[in-house]
């Protein structure tokens, strides 16, 4: 099953996003957070990232959503010097996260949950 | 064999379609080939699509159509319908 990492500058938003997407998506799915930097203040951490995505591979690929700016850049540095099957989604991280929860819980393969991360970019509310 | 079947099933009185019976209803749609669509008044929505079903908005109460299409489309519309009526608040 493709795990799903969330990564923020906050570990609150991160947790928290985590935990909607873990009840919207029933508990098989491996969902982990990279909140914050290693003080657990507002930033990001490479460890704690790299962690994470360890945390959440099953063999099946990880899937990650990230905030902004310093996240995404972070993330990107992973995925240049690592290997796996890793993805970042680009996608708004609620949305994203848990449209990518739900379409993991079903083990779908990694091109499929980071597809329905990215239709989050263009799903409508009203 | 390409089927295609529709049914109209509605939403109990207490449940508005929101996050948590959207990502059931969503789940059990993927379990089937078929392709669902599900309209909620004037809006249409892709079964499969958690934020596309979201963005319906249909309130406890609604009437949704499901129209399914291709291999499993009866199963489909069974297996959507008892989840429609099964939701719990």
């Amino acid at each position: 099953m493709v795990g799903v990492v969330v990564v923020s500058h906050s570990p609150e938003i991160a947790r928290g996003v985590v935990e909607m997407a873990g009840q919207m998506a029933g508990d098989d799915v491996r969902l982990e957070s990279a909140g914050g930097d290693s003080h657990g203040t507002l930033g990001t951490d490479e460890a704690l990232v790299r962690d994470a995505i360890q945390r959440a591979d099953q063999g099946d690929g990880v899937v990650v959503l990230a905030d902004l700016g310093s996240a995404v850049l972070t993330i990107q540095h992973i995925l240049e010097t690592g290997n796996g099957a890793v993805k970042l989604a680009d996608a708004p991280v609620v949305e994203g996260a848990v449209a990518a929860a739900v379409v993991a819980s079903l083990r779908l393969p990694l091109e499929d949950v980071v597809k329905a991360a990215e239709e989050a970019r263009d799903a409508r509310k009203l | 064999m390409l089927a295609s079947s529709e049914t109209i099933v509605q939403l109990p009185t207490e449940v508005d379609l929101h996050a948590r019976p959207a990502a059931q209803f969503v789940r059990t749609a993927m379990r089937y080939a078929a392709a669902v669509t599900v309209v909620a008044g004037e809006r249409e929505a892709d079964a499969k699509s958690l934020l596309s079903v979201l963005g319906l908005g249909a309130r406890r109460g609604t009437e949704l159509r499901l129209r399914a299409e291709g291999r499993e489309a009866a199963l489909a519309l069974d297996a959507l319908a008892a989840c429609v009526t099964g939701f719990v608040e």
